[in-house]
């Protein structure tokens, strides 16, 4: 098994008498890319900050690289990049200014190099200021500050936010090219759920600051289904069936939204219920996720309970 | 001779799937050929700019099915056709689709034989070649 590089046990947080994490174990292992999705509010951020320390737990805890983050030292956080939420820089810096500030940070680590390759291939100039720079190119700079120490750990709160489809791209291509080099580790947030779909080869859903799905991409497209099932009467009211999230009816049809089912529980329930036929119908994952997210029940997928 | 996928997230099918199917026709139609190499996981990755796990994902289940083989050290190459598997959930599969397709000839009231004709055109592109 890979090394696990981040750990939350219980991690649990309050504001004021807002709950805005609730209990979350995590653990995410060397080399994955995770994609860290919820709606708004859902507590990601705050997630995040608990991570880095940069927020007190009320209750639980969290860890990177195995150092409690209420307690990391400067040398574990050279080997963490953070990509700050809105890409906030010094205004009134240049880019060269900036380069300088940031590499006193990384006293040995800092790639002069990389960093004036970067600048290059994004068309910026060192000479610019951060406030005449627009959105997206204050997003390359970011990116580019965060990546030139080459941190073992990345962790990103929704990067692509307000960017443009091509400068998106670029992130991305970022980001395949980061986990290429071994044993990074990335983490990221993002409400653009093809942008997920690409990039992560894990999912992390949380709601309500609760976690409500840790598993592979794969494993969640696999995994939340709509099923619609073709009646030659009315459809029945009384809905039995394993994994039921939430379902939608007209006159003749009924379509369940199901997780985890297998396709003979499927057939099972059709035969018991004297459904004419059924159809599993494919859907993106962003459907997939506001039907996961919006459910009448609540139900949770996992990947690390059994150990 | 170089393969063209192209895939595109956020749709109903995912991604894997969209290689999968992708790398199938090019082996169907003949393009790509018993013994010809595939792209490498990580050349193809990052090409399509997503994650290898996903494209190395699609490899092994092609190979599950016959239709890849890989030398370790060397790379992913097109299987021996004659080592194919055809389980009887893959014709399943296949004779559901074909249902479907079936199914919307039927509704767009096409005759039986001009669907015929159709199918048999059809086949002829990939078959020709082998």
């Amino acid at each position: 098994m890979a090394d696990v590089i981040l750990k939350t046990s219980g991690l649990t947080k309050y504001y004021g008498s807002k709950l805005a994490v609730d209990h979350l174990d995590l653990k995410i292992e060397a080399g994955s890319i995770c994609g860290f999705v919820g709606r708004n509010g859902a507590g990601k951020t705050t997630v995040i900050k608990l991570l880095l320390g940069l927020l007190k737990p009320t209750a639980g805890s969290a860890s990177i690289f195995g150092c409690d983050s209420q307690n990391l030292t400067p040398d574990i956080r050279q080997r963490v990049g953070y990509v700050a939420e809105g890409h906030r820089l010094i205004r009134w810096m240049t880019i060269a200014r900036l380069e300088k500030f940031q590499r006193a940070f990384f006293p040995g680590q800092w790639d002069r190099e990389f960093f004036a390759e970067m600048i290059d291939y994004f068309e910026l100039s060192k000479k610019q200021k951060v406030k005449h720079l627009s959105s997206g190119q204050r997003a390359q700079v970011s990116l580019a500050l965060t990546l030139v120490p080459h941190p073992e750990l990345l962790i990103m709160d929704d990067p692509t936010l307000g960017l443009d489809a091509a400068i998106r791209r670029q992130f991305l291509e970022g980001m395949i090219r980061l986990i290429m080099e071994q044993g990074r580790t990335v983490l990221f947030s993002s409400h653009i759920l093809a942008d997920v779909e690409r990039v992560a080869d894990r999912l992390i859903v949380i709601d309500k600051g609760v976690l409500r799905a840790d598993c592979t991409t794969e494993q969640f497209r696999d995994s939340v289904k709509k099923v619609r099932f073709s009646f030659d009467k009315t459809p029945p009211e009384e809905i039995d069936i394993d994994g039921y999230l939430n379902s939608r009816r007209s006159e003749k049809e009924l379509e369940l939204t199901l997780v985890k089912t297998t396709e003979q529980k499927i057939a099972d329930w059709a035969q018991k219920t004297g459904a004419e036929k059924f159809d599993i119908v494919q859907t993106s994952l962003e459907d997939q996720f506001i039907d996961y997210t919006a459910p009448q029940k609540r139900s949770r997928l996992f990947q690390w309970e059994k150990d | 001779m170089g393969i063209w996928i192209q895939i595109s997230a956020g749709s109903d099918k995912p991604i894997y799937a969209q290689i999968m199917e992708q790398v199938s026709q090019t082996i169907a139609k003949g393009i790509l050929k018993a013994g010809d190499k595939l792209p490498a996981v990580r050349k193809l990755a990052a090409e399509l700019v997503v994650n290898p796990n996903t494209v190395a994902n699609a490899y092994r289940l092609l190979e599950k099915e016959g239709l890849l083989t890989t030398k370790t050290g060397s790379g992913t190459f097109v299987g021996d056709p004659k080592l194919r598997s055809k389980d009887i959930s893959q014709l399943n599969a296949l004779a559901e689709r074909m249902d479907t397709l079936i199914g919307q000839g039927v509704n767009l009231g096409f005759s039986g034989d001009v669907l015929m004709k159709m199918f048999k055109d059809r086949l002829g592109k990939f078959t020709k070649k082998s």
